[in-house]
């Protein structure tokens, strides 16, 4: 067969990327658009019929408060726990490539958290926050003690811990290539040229890691915009609601109140803020990527 | 501008390995000393703990006077220029070159004139607000010398900074750094494993084997007078030619067998195999130092073979050939009409050849 022509540029197109297209349209295209044209309908969720409701749902959304105070709360729960999942994990980084013994061991264990389910993890903390710290707090006091998930501010502060721990380990291992992407003659130059180590971080190791800073930050703003599984587990929502998250107020809508086509489009909404802040910091983190 | 002073220095790593043995080096201010040997000699090793980048497992190393082991790197008042260059990527090159000046709090009006005056010196006034992927191999290789200059240290280490540069260039950034340290009068250490480099730039050349110090001196010194079968062999390219001789005296003359021929030594060099009658020892010419022999053979220092191979070089021609099973080489100008095939006569200058101890390596003629 000729090389040139289109056919046989079309048939070697297929062969190689033609499985994962068809993979991806069928679990993320596809979905996509039926949800798009859910969130036009006034569909329950359970009938086969799906009544055309033109913008009503985006309006419904637009109007529930509840919708939007989760917004807010997840973006200040996103806030702290990205700061706090990425200084963790940059520190672990440092902690495992500066040589301490055993680094290999430790890096290990720091990615362990991430390889436990959501779920899983968020029971195990409940545990630990509702029995053990519960228990460790009245044998110092003395009196009753009450759980860090039962205050409002408490289950937010717990959620955060818990992302930290959860996540803190697997941006580790993005921010270890950071540090040993950067050579060592420059640190040794850094060196030679007056750095003390600090300096040496600031000055050049830290400018030089703005790709796993890029990549981690996006990553767990990504991740925070959307958790699920460790707000089902470990706090329900509860106390009163006070940490209900975004994506679990999607869930309630459509499928506990059987509001699907408005849970459809806040789920939109939801999607397009998440698209705006990640796409926004990469656009600014990328401009002062350097490439060595 | 600084003495420096290495005395009996060790490096023992962590895993055993002794990478330097017993290294021994009196510097004086404005030399210009080369670390010269094969890869894994130990030459970027004692560089690295002069920089202060190792430690030094035992000896003392010291910079006029002052005891410098446990100094950091950024206290010895020393520039490195690396052989990757190591310069910072995310700065531009008027930034590279003030790193260290705003480390150290310099005013930024004297950090700028004085990297704009370095610039000059280098010809990088054009490229300052460049950063470093911008730049061609020999710009970046210029920056990481700027980068050095501009601190006006009191010693400057290079660790093999032409090595990543295409062959011109590296002749004419050769030619710049001897123009330099000229300028500068500083107190240069270069490693390098090409002796090329080493013969051209160094006032002393340090010649490595193994982390032993094989040999210190002079350019001239090292290529005449090799006090080993390596040295003689590392120092000259195309490197010198080593052939088994057999020392025969007959009456007042000594002769040295080679293949089927025999040479006669003159008087001094006879007297160096004065002990070694009918035992082997290595014989030593460069190439440059077998002439073409057509019309000597009376002379009694002519080998002859046929040329194998005929390698122009323009004003010069390699022509090589074997002799008693090892290849040799000769060095003649371009217009002697020996071409392959034919068979070539050369004359050994005898006030060149070099003599060797087959067992211990050693020269029979200089003592180091």
């Amino acid at each position: 067969m000729e090389r040139n022509t289109m056919a046989y540029k079309s048939k070697q197109f297929l062969m190689f990327a033609g499985p994962a297209l068809i993979l991806f349209c069928m679990v993320i295209i596809i979905p996509f658009l039926y949800g798009l044209f859910l969130t036009f309908t006034s569909w329950d969720g359970v009938s086969a019929e799906k009544p055309f409701v033109g913008f009503a749902n985006y309006v419904s959304a637009f109007k529930d408060a509840y919708f939007w105070s989760a917004i807010g709360r997840t973006l200040i729960y996103s806030a702290f726990a990205v700061v706090f999942v990425n200084v963790v994990a940059f520190l672990l980084a440092y902690m495992v490539t500066s040589g301490v013994k055993g680094q290999n061991f430790f890096r290990a264990g720091f990615f362990i958290p991430n390889l436990i389910g959501g779920i899983v993890l968020g029971y195990v903390w409940k545990f630990v926050f509702n029995r053990a710290f519960v228990a460790i707090g009245e044998a110092i006091s003395g009196g009753t003690t009450p759980s860090l998930l039962s205050t409002t501010g408490g289950a937010m502060f717990c959620l955060i811990l818990v992302s930290v721990w959860q996540y803190a380990g697997y941006m580790m291992l993005i921010y270890v290539a950071g540090f040993m992407s950067v050579s060592d003659s420059l640190k040794e130059a850094a060196m030679i040229d007056g750095c003390t180590p600090s300096q040496a971080m600031r000055n050049v190791t830290i400018p030089l890691m703005r790709t796993s800073f890029t990549t981690c930050i996006f990553l767990s703003i990504t991740r925070c915009f959307v958790v699920y599984d460790v707000n089902l587990s470990l706090t329900k929502g509860e106390p009163f609601f006070s940490s209900v998250m975004a994506a679990m107020h999607v869930y309630n809508k459509a499928f506990t109140y059987k509001d699907y086509g408005t849970g459809q489009a806040e789920a939109l909404i939801l999607f397009i803020v998440c698209a705006i802040v990640g796409i926004t910091q990469v656009y600014v983190s990328k401009k002062g990527e350097v490439e060595a | 501008m600084a003495s420096l002073s290495l005395k009996h220095i060790e490096k023992i790593y962590e895993n055993g390995y002794h990478a330097v043995h017993d290294f021994n080096l009196e510097v004086e201010d404005k030399e210009f000393i080369i670390f010269v040997g094969p890869s894994g000699c130990g030459k970027s090793t004692t560089l690295r703990m002069i920089a202060g980048l190792e430690d030094i497992s035992e000896g003392e190393f010291l910079i006029d006077g002052v005891k410098m082991n446990d100094v950091e790197p950024k206290d010895r008042d020393i520039a490195m220029v690396f052989q990757s260059y190591a310069l910072y990527p995310h700065m531009t090159v008027r930034d590279n070159m003030g790193f260290a000046l705003k480390l150290r709090k310099v005013p930024e009006a004297e950090i700028n004139a004085k990297v704009e005056e370095v610039a000059k010196i280098l010809d990088l006034e054009k490229l300052l607000d460049r950063k470093p992927k911008a730049l061609s191999g020999g710009q970046r290789q210029r920056v990481a010398m700027g980068r050095a200059i501009v601190r006006n240290p009191k010693v400057f280490l290079m660790d093999e900074p032409l090595s990543n540069l295409d062959a011109k260039l590296r002749v004419q950034m050769r030619t710049e750094i001897a123009k330099l340290h000229e300028r500068l009068g500083t107190t240069i250490i270069y490693v390098t494993h090409d002796q090329t480099e080493a013969m051209t730039l160094g006032t002393r050349i340090v010649v490595m084997k193994d982390g032993i110090v094989q040999q210190i001196n002079s350019p001239e010194h090292l290529y005449n007078k090799p006090c080993n079968l390596f040295v003689a062999g590392f120092i000259g390219s195309p490197q010198m030619n080593f052939l088994d001789a057999v020392v025969e005296k007959k009456g007042t003359d000594t002769f040295l067998k080679v293949a089927d021929f025999e040479i006669k030594l003159p008087a001094d060099k006879a007297e160096a195999v004065k002990d070694y009658d009918g035992k082997t020892v290595v014989m030593g010419i460069r190439p440059e130092h077998l002439l073409d022999g057509r019309g000597k053979e009376a002379e009694q220092c002519v080998v002859k073979a046929p040329v194998e191979v005929r390698e122009l070089l323009g004003a010069e021609a390699y022509l090589y050939f074997s002799l008693d099973g090892k290849q040799c080489t000769a060095r003649v100008a371009s217009d002697v009409d020996l071409t392959v095939g034919m068979e070539g006569t050369f004359a050994i200058d005898m006030n060149k050849l070099q003599l060797f101890d087959k067992e211990t390596e050693k020269s029979l003629l200089w003592a180091e």
